[in-house]
């Protein structure tokens, strides 16, 4: 596998100029020969293929909802991070790009990250232009707020809605081209295969989930914008169809796999209640801003909060990093309550969750005061459990939220397959081992609106494509593959579901093996131990699984139990891949790696590169490769938050 | 947490050709801080492990946002709780021996594909027909050079809030979608971004919405009262506004 | 053409209905004041009487415009509702209205079919009476019968029902809906059917318990 990361020469600030300049071009009559299969309908996704079609392409688009505004870029909450300084407090896109880079600790590549944050602010005028309600102030002009431990202000939101207004503003660009006649829209489609011909990416294989159809779509170039791989552990902030089914199979036909271990756990969600959950929610992490987590000092202590005075109650943030205290980042604070739970500390039915508790904010500030900035939180966090944050604190305990890892793609975002790129989360490109909050909308409309059209004017520019149809071999031969799975996943179905195992059931088993084992904090033995059973729980679900119905209609046992497949295979690589990091970095800590005060050790002598797996066969041991990193305009720091 | 045993009665059908009709399942020991999704998550698992087809239903973010999930329950669409969805109602508002009638959402523009899964497109496509600001990608002012009033912001941030889930149009006794389009309008009509194409919008969003086959608005207010979102039939008023100064002026 | 196109859309049609309702509701206001000379004595009412009909042309366009109004508001009401019947006749099993007191909404139309009747039946006795009878003369004896005034005050409490969501229906049809003015709407709302009913109905009831009777 040849890994040509294209980074463009050129000092940091001018080498997205210099690519721009220096990349090929198709005239603008000529693009409407050229056809794009957009995989995706979420923040990159809808982005790009609105982006591709206004500029002259044929553009196809896919989704599994049954409309392209329901990606899941829909729940995000927070905000969009963007270096406009209009608070003039300091922040450049210099700034911005170092505390991307280094909130990755400093795992991503410089290049890729400083252009991310260089066409941050171009992301808030189109927003703006699409009469995407931000937040104003009384004088008209945008909002901001500082957000996940930044030091400056520069997170635009709207409400606690920003994914939303953010996506339904590129819906509805989408929509437009749509309209236009520049956008197929095929809704209710999941990509099963990525078809190469000739080594190049020339379509895609979809199953119509209505009908049960497969079907083959051509084109000249594809891109992949499906979103992260979170549901690898069944539970997970992510939505119920997020899946890494389209990365999967890219993988399997060639495409190198970056990183696939670094998974971001989110330390303020709302703690799992029972066996039958069946996701997990996120609280926001501005709630960290006056809310103090606390656990009893004592194991196993049963009574209400209330009734525990002070002086019996851990502030573990606040004692062990008294500089950032409650505001620690995401993995600090979620490897903390874990650590907590793991004592026998932790509160509430399942013991699996920590006090975060409004009490002294309110006496400090006042009740209303508190309200006003937490009041729609409060209520959803109500809603869900029935208790009122405003009168006992609330539970959280951390969930997997996002995963860093993804497609390997070089500066253009191209994988290593030529003419497949991989856009948004589904990519590794930007966030390293960790990602900054209010990044990820940022990267996703960066890609799909500012990056995506040059790369692939580019790419059709400068190679000469031949014509090829879906009665091509490569095509015929995909859907026979596809084909094939389906009937052999339901081979099972004939003799009833006595004895066998349901899709959720042999998922529960994945995810909790993956979030013992590879999960917040991780080491060699258990690794190994999961590396072990896995098999295990792969042949029960290709023999024992059972699923209901046939395929020629619709079938949502079979849309999962086709997912938890590609999960049951990916698991492998995510362990392996955990297990080759020996160092601990962002939010992989590997337990063996740490200092002597417990804090995650980075190794750059031996670690500062991305790791990429390459898909090796069915029995074959996945091969590992390395792109080296290097740091020409920062230098790598260790982190402290003591 | 306490549990509750229920009986659920749901609608089935095969396909959108298929007749469908009501079957009655029984639950038991539902634990009343479930979701009503997983609830039916729970029917599903025990119906997959008697060798009965589960039910099938659209659901994703399970958070409220995505507006796809959905169904009338004892005759309310998302149900008894007020601007909550489907996904965010809780076992705890049901009590123990309840029966639950459980049917999908209807309307002449949204086919029945199969139990409670339907098909809401005409939805997309009264977007589709004109319900954006037309700017390509690139070349836009700078955002802090369009100044808006934080009050007219948060007036479009009400109407945008819109999920699109359709339950205005399930629940209303005429199946119109005026809700939803005036959802929509409204957030464009406030915003200095949607004056360009005010009135064009206004005209086409309306004529593709009767084309779709949805009903008239009769002012019944059912939408505004099942509406997860808490859009406001202010929105209707000002759809209304906006299309008769559209159509005596335009076109 | 701009208002066909206007006119055939959904909202174009709730137009009409509001538009024609609108004036109807003016319609009735004048109407009332000029019912209201009944309560005074015979004489100033029939005096009224007379020089309202001392012009005939106006009394003529007055009539003609009230007719192709009724015609518009009935013909499009019903249309309406036999189109929204067909999206909402048994659509659930279990049919639920969420709205408090939606009963007025939900019968629009059926008590829009009395107020029809009832000026059928009012028109046939007032309009087309015998010209040589005093007009004063004739209410007295038409309304003096006790079912006769009967149905007159049911069909004012139809109508009454009728305003009491079409008052501000009309008005969110027109797009006034503000929350500073909404108090005032739902006022208006109740006050003015309410007011139609005092006037109408007391006329009615006025004869109808004999205290017209020395009219
Ligand atoms: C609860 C929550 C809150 C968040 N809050 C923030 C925040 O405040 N700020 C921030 O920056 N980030 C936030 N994030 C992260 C951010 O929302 C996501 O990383 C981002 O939206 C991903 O966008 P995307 O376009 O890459 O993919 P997605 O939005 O996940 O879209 C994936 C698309 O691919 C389609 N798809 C997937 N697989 C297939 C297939 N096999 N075939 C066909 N189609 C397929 C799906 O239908 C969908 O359209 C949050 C995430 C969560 C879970
Ligand atoms: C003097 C008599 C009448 C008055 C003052 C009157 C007034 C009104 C008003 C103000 C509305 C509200 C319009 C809107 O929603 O925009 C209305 C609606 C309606 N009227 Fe009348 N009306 C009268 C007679 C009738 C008659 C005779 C019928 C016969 C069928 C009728 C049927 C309806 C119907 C069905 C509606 C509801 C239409 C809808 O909401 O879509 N009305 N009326
Ligand atoms: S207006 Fe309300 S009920 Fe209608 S689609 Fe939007 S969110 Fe759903
Ligand atoms: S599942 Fe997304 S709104 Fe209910």
């Amino acid at each position: 596998m040849e890994l040509n990361a294209r980074v463009p020469a050129g000092p940091l600030e001018k080498k997205w100029d210099n690519h721009r300049f220096s990349n090929k071009l198709v005239n603008p009559a000529n693009r409407r020969k050229y056809s794009a299969i957009v995989v995706g309908t979420g923040l990159a996704g809808a982005s790009a293929a609105a982006t591709l079609s206004e500029q002259g392409y044929q553009v196809k688009s896919f989704c599994i909802q049954d409309s392209p505004r329901r990606a899941h870029s829909i729940a995000a909450q927070g905000g969009i991070n963007a270096a406009k300084n209009y608070q003039n407090d300091g922040d450049s896109v210099f700034r911005l790009f170092y505390d991307t880079i280094k909130g990755g600790d400093f795992r991503s590549r410089e290049a890729n990250v400083y252009r991310l944050a260089q066409v941050s602010t171009e992301i808030i005028d189109q927003c703006v232009a699409q009469g995407v309600p931000f937040a104003r102030e009384y004088g008209g002009t945008l909002a901001n707020r500082s957000f996940g431990g930044a030091q400056v202000s520069r997170t635009f939101y709207a409400r606690g809605q920003t994914g939303q207004q953010l996506l339904l503003g590129a819906y509805g660009a989408l929509s437009r081209q749509i309209h236009a006649g520049g956008v197929e829209m095929f809704t209710r489609r999941e990509m099963m295969d990525v078809v190469v011909v000739d080594g190049r990416a020339r379509g895609i294989t979809t199953r119509n989930i209505m009908t049960g159809e497969i079907e083959s779509h051509v084109a000249d170039v594809v891109i992949l914008a499906t979103g992260g791989y979170g549901n690898v552990y069944f539970l997970s902030t992510n939505a119920m169809a997020s899946n890494v089914t389209a990365a999967w199979r890219a993988h399997k036909k060639g495409a190198g796999f970056a990183n696939p271990s670094f998974v971001q756990i989110h330390p303020t969600c709302i703690p799992v209640h029972g066996d039958y959950q069946s996701k997990l929610t996120l609280m926001s992490e501005s709630l960290r801003n006056d809310g103090r987590v606390w656990v009893p000092k004592k194991q196993g202590d049963k009574r209400l909060p209330a009734d525990i005075p002070e002086d019996e109650r851990d502030y573990y943030l606040e004692n062990k990093y008294p500089s950032f205290g409650n505001l620690v980042p995401r993995d600090v604070a979620s490897r903390n309550a874990k650590e907590q739970c793991d004592l026998g500390k932790g509160v509430g039915n399942t013991q699996l969750a920590v006090y975060l508790d409004f009490a002294e904010a309110i006496n400090r500030d006042g009740e209303a005061a508190i309200f006003k900035k937490y009041g729609n939180l409060f209520q959803m966090y109500e809603k869900i459990t029935d208790s009122n944050p405003m009168k006992e604190p609330m539970m959280i305990y951390p969930a997997v939220h996002y995963t860093m890892g993804g497609l390997w793609v070089d500066y253009d975002l191209m994988t290593n397959i030529p003419g497949l790129f991989a856009i948004g989360e589904c990519n590794f490109s930007d966030h390293g081992a960790n990602r900054l909050g209010a990044s990820a909308l940022m990267q996703g409309l960066a890609d799909g609106y500012f990056v995506i059209a040059t790369s692939i004017a580019h790419y059709l520019g400068t190679n000469k494509l031949e014509k090829v149809s879906e009665h091509e071999q490569d095509f015929i031969d995909s859907r026979r593959v596809v084909e094939d799975r389906i009937a052999k996943l339901l081979k099972n179905s004939a003799g009833g579901p006595a004895g066998k195992f349901t899709v959720d059931e042999i998922h529960k088993e994945l995810g909790k093996l993956m979030w013992d084992n590879c999960g917040m904090a991780r080491n060699k033995e258990d690794l190994e131990k999961a590396l072990k059973e896995l098999p295990a729980i792969k042949q029960k679900f290709w023999d024992y699984v059972y699923i209901p119905g046939d395929t020629k209609e619709i079938n949502q046992s079979l849309e999962r139990a086709g997912r938890l497949a590609d999960f049951l295979e990916f698991a492998e690589i995510m362990i392996r891949d955990a297990l080759t990091r020996g160092e601990s970095c962002g939010c992989h800590l590997r337990e063996e790696s740490q200092t002597e005060d417990n804090e995650a050790k980075r190794d750059d002598e031996n670690y500062s590169h991305v790791s990429v797996w390459e898909y090796a066969g069915q029995q074959e041991e996945p091969k590992l490769h390395i792109e080296p990193l290097s740091f020409e305009n920062v230098t790598p720091s260790q982190r402290s938050y003591k | 947490m306490s549990s509750i045993n229920l009986t659920l009665k749901i609608w089935r059908q095969q396909n959108s050709d298929a007749l469908g009709q009501l079957e009655t399942y029984t639950l038991d020991a539902i634990h009343t801080d479930m979701s009503f999704l997983e609830m039916l998550d729970v029917l599903n698992e025990k119906l997959t492990k008697e060798g009965q087809d589960p039910v099938a239903f659209d659901h994703d973010c399970r958070e409220g946002i995505c507006g796809m999930c959905g169904a009338i329950i004892d005759g309310v669409a998302h149900g008894p709780e007020k601007e909550v969805t489907l996904c965010q109602l809780h076992m705890r508002h049901f009590k123990d021996g309840d029966t639950i009638v459980i049917e999908p959402f209807r309307s002449r523009a949204y086919p029945v594909k199969r139990d409670l899964l339907i098909d809401r497109s005409a939805l997309d496509r009264i977007i589709q027909s004109g319900g954006y600001v037309s700017v390509n990608t690139g070349g836009t002012v700078d955002g802090n050079s369009i100044p808006i009033p934080s009050q007219q912001s948060e007036l479009a941030m009400d109407a945008a809030a819109c999920i699109g889930c359709g339950a205005c149009v399930a629940s209303c006794p005429n199946g119109a979608a005026m809700l939803f389009t005036s959802a929509k309008v409204s957030q464009l009509a406030l915003l200095p971004q949607g004056q360009v194409e005010r009135k064009q919008r206004a005209l086409a969003m309306v004529e593709q919405m009767d084309k779709e086959g949805f009903g008239n608005c009769t002012n019944a207010k059912e939408c505004e009262a099942v509406c997860p979102k808490g859009i406001s039939i202010r929105n209707i008023a000002r759809l209304n506004k906006e299309y008769l100064f559209a159509a005596m002026t335009e076109g | 053409m701009w208002f066909v196109r206007l006119l055939s859309s959904s909202i174009g049609k709730k137009l009409i209905m509001a538009t024609s309702g609108l004036l109807l509701v003016l319609f009735l206001m004048t109407h009332a004041a000029g019912n209201a000379t009944i309560f005074m004595s015979s004489d100033v009412f029939q005096g009224y009487a007379d020089e309202l009909h001392s012009h005939p042309l106006i009394v003529l366009i007055f009539s003609i415009s009230l007719l192709v109004l009724v015609l518009c508001h009935v013909a499009v009401g019903l249309y309406l509702f036999w189109e929204n019947r067909q999206v909402s006749t048994s659509r659930y099993i279990i049919t639920k209205r969420v709205v408090k007191n939606s009963f007025a909404s939900e019968t629009m139309p059926y008590t829009g079919l009395v107020v029809l009747l009832f000026l059928s039946v009012h028109i046939f006795g007032f309009t087309f009476s015998p010209k040589h009878v005093d007009i004063s003369v004739t209410v007295k004896n038409l309304l003096s019968n006790f079912f006769y005034s009967l149905f007159y005050v049911i069909a004012f409490i139809a109508l009454t029902i009728h305003l009491s969501h079409g008052f501000w229906s009309m008005l969110q049809t027109f797009g006034i809906n503000h929350p500073r003015y909404n108090t005032l709407i739902s006022r208006l709302t109740l006050g003015i059917p309410l007011f139609f009913l005092l006037i109408f109905g007391g006329v009615a009831l006025y004869f109808m318990t004999g205290l017209g009777a020395n009219y």
